[in-house]
């Protein structure tokens, strides 16, 4: 699973990605190509860098203002690194593309001496030196006089005989023997640079993601054999509300293997929300970004499963019903194949009636009751059965009348008990709804 | 020749023809020779593909750009390879174009290449401003034919028009159409407040012309909207105010029309004329006498017209 196959997912990560302060295309890119981390130790390595990077930005801004400035230079020049490692002869762009990158990994590498932190280091003077024979040191390429007596000496010829197209082709066979001579000086160093290529869109991605933990709040989390938080949020619901002058409820969660987890509560609790924020926090994890949280501890997955109401795909012509039931069926046929799964899902049978409705998600709950490969959430309006840990949002506080007054503390307990909170004519009652229509409600209520 | 000195006194100049084979890469080459490089930095690209080495619609010959020694040019990367050039690369941009991304090189000897930069205005401003960390004093826009959006204020601050027999074949004609031309680029700034902006693009609403006086045009000003403007300049004044003259597509009659009958046009940007060139051959081989179109054009706009070519002016600056 690549990062770009999850970006637009509803749990709202390319919210995260944007605000990521990025300074070349090919970081973006090569973010958007990487994998999902599934190896507890590369997970721990990633974040033990980013920790490192975090350090250094709190105490060295000026270095990482200048190697960032500097990071706005990369280009992606993978298929010119691969040209020269197949033999394919160069032309002088793409010796000025070598170049050009070989002297920014040289200069990002000095601004790195003596740093807080270390970067890789890379050998880079020999590939410098072979496209800068005058020892100049500034990062522009031509074929340079200095890499021959003859092309001094016929250029010198031009220069007093300009229409003299016999000296033009002779240059021309000179630069093309040199271009061919430097090729094979430069190839040794293919590899080598796709590596520093690499190495400086990593860094690139490192330092917006330290940027981002810094300013935004996240936390590095401890990788654990089960998840808790502490102080969750969503960062794109928590932008919105601050721009609204509201503030966001932070909330505390937490959740195991083999053990279901449900959350109840009224409508308008945030259910949602927290369903979101796990699994934007899960990907963010496995893909290397800190955390937007207080503090917490997370477990790796193989496999992350998000299913939320409102998938129905008129292209394929399934009702929102259809799709739902099909993308459950995934996530019961993945369970089987042994890889650890996080699956999460949002109000299941909620577009059904309420008898079936109920009896699809109380069996959903059994038949995954005791799944050591799985951690379950899920949200629910019915009473259901089997609702292992069971999470109530605590709800209604504060009565006054319309949207705006509406007071909600967010916030989720654990309860023993299943039965939902019956707050919806409640809340629509704030709301100002038609009395009429809610008081007919209440007395069937009361039949 | 005074133009020179006066380009000197501006960061960009864009040389713009009003048809092809006016005559303005001649121009362009002309300036470019007599530039005092040895204290000017200067760069010099064109928008989209221009300087090819044959006219690609008339087949006529077009003379190459030449560059001097120590000058900057942008171009795209297969016109940089087909080079006639010594030349050191300096940049190459991660924005395409047809021809491959732009790339800057400076010229360590004399040479002709083909210019081809930027493919957008906004490419070409980003292009610009990257030249600064280069030491830029002045930069020479080749802009594409008949379009004149590479002389909008917005990118460079002065130009130079070139206009000839192409354009029209009868002097009479070429003056009042190259004069019209000259009217809007020399169109007053804004002084007033706008009371209401409109676009020519959606529905226009009669009253909005009829209750207001200033009013601000967003984008394009059509033939549509000022004919609207003038029937309703017998109920009192009106001021139509577009962003740059690049942004005014209305036929001179109706131009003429609406200023006589008092109605005014005003921008809120405004580039320099700096001189206006004459090519007085045409492809088809119509050649006008030169003296007396460089007189009669010379004396409808208030400016000096030069016909580059065949007088060579050689005087120093």
């Amino acid at each position: 699973m690549t990062f770009k196959e999850i970006v637009y997912s509803p749990c709202g990560i390319r919210y995260c990605f944007d605000s990521l302060d990025l300074q070349s295309g090919y970081a973006r890119q090569l973010l958007l190509e990487s994998e999902m981390m599934t190896d507890r130790a590369a997970i721990q390595a990633n974040y033990s860098s980013l920790k490192d990077y975090v350090t250094l930005i709190e105490r060295d801004t000026t270095l990482v203002q200048n190697v960032q400035f500097k990071l706005q230079g990369l280009r992606d020049i993978t298929a010119t690194l691969q040209s020269l490692e197949d033999g394919t002869l160069l032309d002088d762009i793409e010796f000025f593309e070598i170049k050009y990158l070989a002297m920014l990994g040289d200069d990002i590498q000095r601004l790195f001496s003596g740093a807080s932190v270390q970067w890789r280091q890379f050998d880079l003077d020999r590939a410098i030196q072979i496209l800068d024979p005058e020892g100049l040191r500034i990062g522009t390429f031509y074929i340079y006089d200095a890499y021959s007596m003859d092309l001094r000496g016929y250029r010198k010829s031009l220069e007093a005989d300009p229409d003299n197209d016999e000296l033009k082709d002779m240059i021309e066979k000179e630069e093309s023997r040199i271009k061919k001579v430097l090729c094979n000086l430069l190839r040794p160093y293919a590899d080598h640079l796709k590596q520093l290529l690499k190495a400086l869109a990593e860094l690139d991605i490192f330092l917006a993601k330290a940027y981002q933990m810094q300013k935004e709040g996240y936390v590095i989390p401890t990788v654990g054999e089960s998840a808790a938080f502490k102080g969750l949020f969503h960062p794109q619901v928590k932008a919105v509300l601050e721009d609204a002058g509201r503030e966001f409820q932070n909330v505390d969660f937490s959740y195991e293997m083999g053990l279901p987890s449900t959350v109840i509560g009224a409508n308008m609790g945030g259910k949602t929300v927290v369903l979101k924020t796990l699994t934007l926090c899960q990907y963010l994890f496995q893909f290397g970004f800190a955390v937007p949280a207080v503090s917490c501890t997370m477990m790796v997955f193989d496999q992350i499963y998000f299913c939320i109401g409102d998938e129905q795909n008129q292209q394929k012509g399934l009702s929102s019903f259809a799709a739902e039931m099909l993308r459950i069926d995934s996530v019961l046929k993945a369970v089987e194949s042994g890889d650890r799964i996080l699956a999460l899902v949002d109000e299941p049978a909620r577009t059904t009636n309420p008898i079936e409705g109920r009896a699809l998600v109380s069996a959903l709950l059994k038949i995954l009751e005791a799944r050591h490969n799985l951690a379950f959430i899920l949200t629910t309006h019915y009473n259901v059965e089997n609702g292992g840990k069971c999470w109530r949002v605590k709800g209604l506080i504060e009565k006054s009348k319309g949207v705006e007054g509406l007071k909600m503390d967010y916030s989720l307990l654990r309860t023993e008990s299943n039965q939902v909170p019956h707050e919806a004519l409640n809340i629509a009652t704030e709301l100002g709804i038609n009395s009429q229509w809610l008081d007919e409600a209440k007395r069937y209520l009361e039949k | 020749m005074p133009f020179i000195g006066e380009i000197l006194n501006y960061g960009s100049v864009s040389i713009v023809g009003l048809d092809k084979n006016t005559g303005k890469t001649e121009c362009l080459n002309y300036i470019i020779k007599r530039l005092p490089l040895h204290s000017y930095k200067v760069a010099v690209t064109s928008i989209g593909i221009d300087g090819e080495s044959l006219d690609q619609v008339t087949s006529t010959a077009k003379p190459e750009i030449v560059i001097r020694e120590g000058m900057f040019f942008g171009t795209s990367e297969k016109h940089y390879m087909q080079r006639n050039i010594l030349s050191e690369l300096y940049a190459v941009s991660d924005e395409s174009t047809a021809l491959g991304r732009v790339v800057t090189a400076k010229a360590l000897a004399e040479g002709k290449v083909l210019l081809s930069g930027p493919s957008s205005g906004s490419a070409l401003k980003r292009w610009m401003s990257s030249l600064t960390e280069f030491g830029i004093d002045l930069i020479l826009v080749d802009g594409a034919l008949s379009r004149l959006s590479t002389a909008s204020p917005a990118i460079s601050e002065a130009m130079v028009l070139s206009t000839g027999a192409a354009y029209s074949a009868n002097i009479k004609d070429l003056t009042a159409k190259t004069a019209f031309i000259v009217d809007l680029i020399g169109l007053p700034y804004c002084r007033r407040d706008v009371d209401v902006t409109v676009s020519s693009f959606v529905d226009l609403k009669g009253a909005i012309l009829k209750e207001n006086s200033v009013i601000g045009v967003e984008g394009a000003l059509t033939d549509r909207l000022l004919q609207m403007a003038k029937n309703e300049l017998s109920r009192g004044e009106k001021e139509l105010v577009v962003n740059d003259f690049t942004k005014i597509f209305v036929s001179p009659d109706l131009y003429r029309s609406y200023i006589r009958r008092g109605g005014k046009i005003s921008v809120r940007m405004k580039s320099k004329l700096l001189a206006v060139c004459v090519n007085p051959i045409a492809p088809n081989g119509i050649v006008l006498d030169s003296d007396a179109l460089c007189q009669t054009l010379s004396q409808e706009i208030g400016l000096p017209v030069y016909d580059i070519v065949k007088n060579n002016y050689d005087h120093d600056i």
